[in-house]
């Protein structure tokens, strides 16, 4: 029997019914996906094959590259900035007491696991221009010319909406960080110690080549969690003002939904598609291509 | 033995798998049963005619005419009926998966924005025998209105037609600040200046998706300088870098650079519109009359005025923009199973909203009985409708999907005062002139 649950065949029949459901619900529809690229599809008939008009259609179209921007923006700022806050996050969360890290790692999965509608509203009403938080607090302590229009001025709503979405996960990522940390034994930081390393060294030259395996986790969902970035956007500003917070994703849920342009929507999916293979791709050819075990 | 376990073993998780998908744990009507206590069970011989029915829940009235009205009629009106109801905000994405995977709802609620490609798709019934056969067509006041290109694709109670944009304001707030009705658009934008100098909000408006601009702010703002103009683009006779429609996308443009609308305007949804309005932030509320009844009932001090006039060619009040198409209302799947009860639905559906609005005061061209006497400033409203010489259709009903979606896209970016009339002209004409409703 436990032989048994050691075989290749045991592994194919426990993981048969999801990549079952994997094939079905995210594999296949790829091709028909591609199919209506080529054609005029206005998501009730098809009205026939127009090769690549959906295509240069999307090349051309100021809304597209603006998304595209946008999601650059977003991946940019959730892997730069969002990163490094979360891995430094995870240094300080492991250097507290158990009760003041007990608090910490509830407190940071909280918003990982409350809906974004709901999370999208609480900034909503932060950005408020009127009477919400930001605005007021500036107010209060005197910097009334910094105040903004967080979510209708072109120039900066897109970092208003990313905002709300890395504040989102940067507990979880911090807890996946944390996890990897607890991982490296202690022995290591001894050494290092008694070599006269100091904290910045030892980070640099144990902690994070370590950690790679981790961080290259946290990259990949990062990187692909910004790439599909949509709730936050519908919710708070509907793509708006304008076209000027739509990523991506946005802008295919637009095409194929609001204009009735299913052939132009599925142009932008196979689109996307594409960029999330080529960033895999990059990313595993990259980032901790030698394993480093201890 | 071992192998036997193994097949077993893959046999019966995809076995499970299956199962669990395909029950749906209803009983069949041909096998349902009673039972009382103390009884055999008995077999029911008649089964029920079971309709699908996917509707719009868009606002309160909406969700009132479902609960007061077409659910708690339909075991009188149409006994024997059992409906599987499904309401949502967005009937037209939800049709796009319904016919993509061939299972229609019986009866849905038709929307100008995407009826046509329902109806070119031959999913959406011609309704124009049915209701001639069975004498539904005579209740209709005006039958001209239902027709769309060959035939009758809608039923509804003919309420859209007696929607009207209308500025609604707080009679308290005006005395207190001394402000005066306007009655030009220049007034207008004197009295948003003083109320914004006292510290309120002049103007409330969904900007959010460009809501209240492509529905009925920039059509009246190019109506109050020359009805006609707007007939005429409403007929695609004209573009949009007609001069008087320019005039009438700076006239937005100035009152959000201005901030007449308040701040963060071009993100501000209906409800909190309809809020900032009714608590008393903003003095106006620029919004279609189906709120007036719910207004008149919750606002003490509420009163309306007409559009105010940018040009010697229109007095207040003399021409007015209604709602309503004839491709909007309650819709029958030419796919259904059993069309004639689908038609009986749409019927009755088409009834209970007509019997909601005169309830509450409204016009309606589908005849319910009698109507209840209005309340005074419905009934002012009614007056006023009578007594518009000029009445004319929504603009943006007259455009394809597309065209229709960048309209709303682009009219949310003249709510953010700084995006300019020129912008507007630049982003969209080139739409408009590809607009295919007309084709």
């Amino acid at each position: 029997m436990t032989r048994f649950f050691s075989t290749n065949t045991s592994i194919f029949i426990f993981a048969f019914p999801a990549l079952f459901i994997f094939t079905a619900f995210v594999v296949y529809p790829l091709f028909p996906e591609l199919v209506i690229s080529f054609q005029k599809h206005n998501g009730f008939s098809s009205q026939g094959f127009v090769g690549f008009e959906n295509y240069n259609e999307i090349f051309s179209s100021k809304s597209f590259w603006k998304a595209n921007t946008n999601t650059f923006i977003i991946v940019l700022l959730s892997t730069a900035v969002g990163l490094p806050i979360s891995l430094l996050l995870a240094f300080l969360l492991d250097s507290q007491t158990n009760g003041t890290r007990r608090y910490f790692k509830a407190a940071g999965m909280l918003p990982a696991i409350l809906s974004v509608t709901v999370i999208a509203q609480m900034w909503m009403a932060i950005y408020e221009p009127q009477w919400g938080l930001l605005n007021s607090l500036l107010r209060a302590i005197g910097l009334e010319s910094l105040t903004q229009q967080w979510l209708t001025d072109r120039g900066i709503v897109i970092f208003s909406v990313a905002v709300a979405f890395l504040w989102q996960y940067i507990g979880l990522n911090t807890l996946l960080f944390y996890t990897g940390l607890k991982s490296i034994p202690k022995t290591y930081y001894e050494a290092a110690l008694m070599d006269g390393a100091g904290p910045v060294k030892s980070a640099l030259m144990i902690t994070i080549p370590l950690l790679q395996e981790v961080i290259k986790f946290v990259l990949v969902i990062s990187i692909l969690g910004s790439m599909g970035m949509f709730a936050h956007v519908e919710v708070m500003t509907g793509g708006g003002p304008g076209y000027f917070s739509r990523t991506i994703v946005y802008e295919l849920y637009y095409k194929a939904f609001m204009s009735s342009e299913f052939g132009v929507g599925s142009a932008v999916a196979v689109i996307y598609v594409l960029q999330c293979i080529l960033i895999t791709l990059v990313l595993n050819r990259f980032v901790a291509r030698e394993k480093i075990e201890f | 033995m071992r192998k036997n376990w193994k097949t077993g073993t893959a046999f019966m998780m995809t076995l499970l798998l299956v199962t669990a998908c395909g029950n749906s744990g209803n009983t069949p009507a041909s096998e349902q049963t009673n039972t009382s206590p103390g009884k055999e069970k008995e077999v029911v011989s008649q089964e029920p005619v079971k309709l699908k029915l996917l509707t719009i829940s868009s606002d309160q009235a909406r969700q009132t005419i479902m609960k007061d009205y077409i659910k708690a009629n339909l075991a009188n009106e149409l006994p024997g009926f059992e409906i599987e109801y499904e309401e949502t905000s967005d009937v037209g994405a939800k049709m796009k998966v319904y016919n993509a995977s061939g299972e229609l709802p019986d009866v849905f609620w038709s929307g100008a924005d995407y009826a046509t490609a329902i109806i070119n798709a031959g999913n959406q019934l011609n309704l124009e025998q049915s209701i001639t056969d069975n004498g539904f067509i005579n209740k209709f006041a005006v039958k001209e209105a239902l027709k769309y290109k060959d035939g009758i694709y809608a039923l509804s109670s003919g309420a859209d037609a007696y929607f009207t944009p209308k500025i609604f304001y707080h009679k308290d707030i005006f005395q207190a600040n001394n402000i005066e009705i306007p009655t030009t658009y220049d007034e207008l934008v004197q009295a948003s200046e003083k109320l914004l100098a006292a510290g309120i909000q002049p103007i409330s408006a969904p900007g959010k998706g460009g809501w209240a601009p492509a529905f009925f702010m920039i059509q009246n703002m190019i109506q109050i300088e020359d009805p006609a103009v707007a007939q005429q683009l409403t007929e695609n006779k004209i573009d949009f870098t007609h001069p008087v429609v320019k005039n009438g996308l700076d006239r937005v443009v100035r009152l959000a650079e201005m901030g007449a609308f308040g701040q963060g305007a071009a993100n501000v949804d209906y409800g909190p519109a309809k809020e900032a309005f009714t608590q008393n932030k903003a003095a106006m509320y620029m919004m279609f009359s189906w709120e007036l009844a719910d207004l008149e009932a919750n606002v003490p001090d509420i009163g309306f005025f007409d559009w105010p006039s940018a040009g010697e060619k229109y007095t207040p009040g003399s021409a007015i923009q209604f709602w309503g198409s004839p491709l909007a209302g309650y819709a029958v799947s030419a796919k259904s199973k059993n069309v004639e009860a689908a038609v009986k639905l749409a019927q009755y559906l088409a009834e209970q909203d007509a019997k909601y609005f005169t309830d509450t005061g409204s016009l309606v061209t589908l005849d319910v009985g009698a109507a209840s006497t209005p309340a005074p400033l419905m009934q002012a409203n009614i007056d006023a409708y009578n007594q518009a010489n000029i009445k004319i259709p929504s603009l943006t009903v007259m455009m394809d999907p597309k065209t229709s979606t960048e309209y709303s896209n682009f009219g949310s970016l003249l709510m953010t005062g700084d995006y300019t009339s020129d912008d507007f002209i630049n982003d969209f004409n080139d739409l408009w002139l590809a607009n295919t409703y007309f084709e």
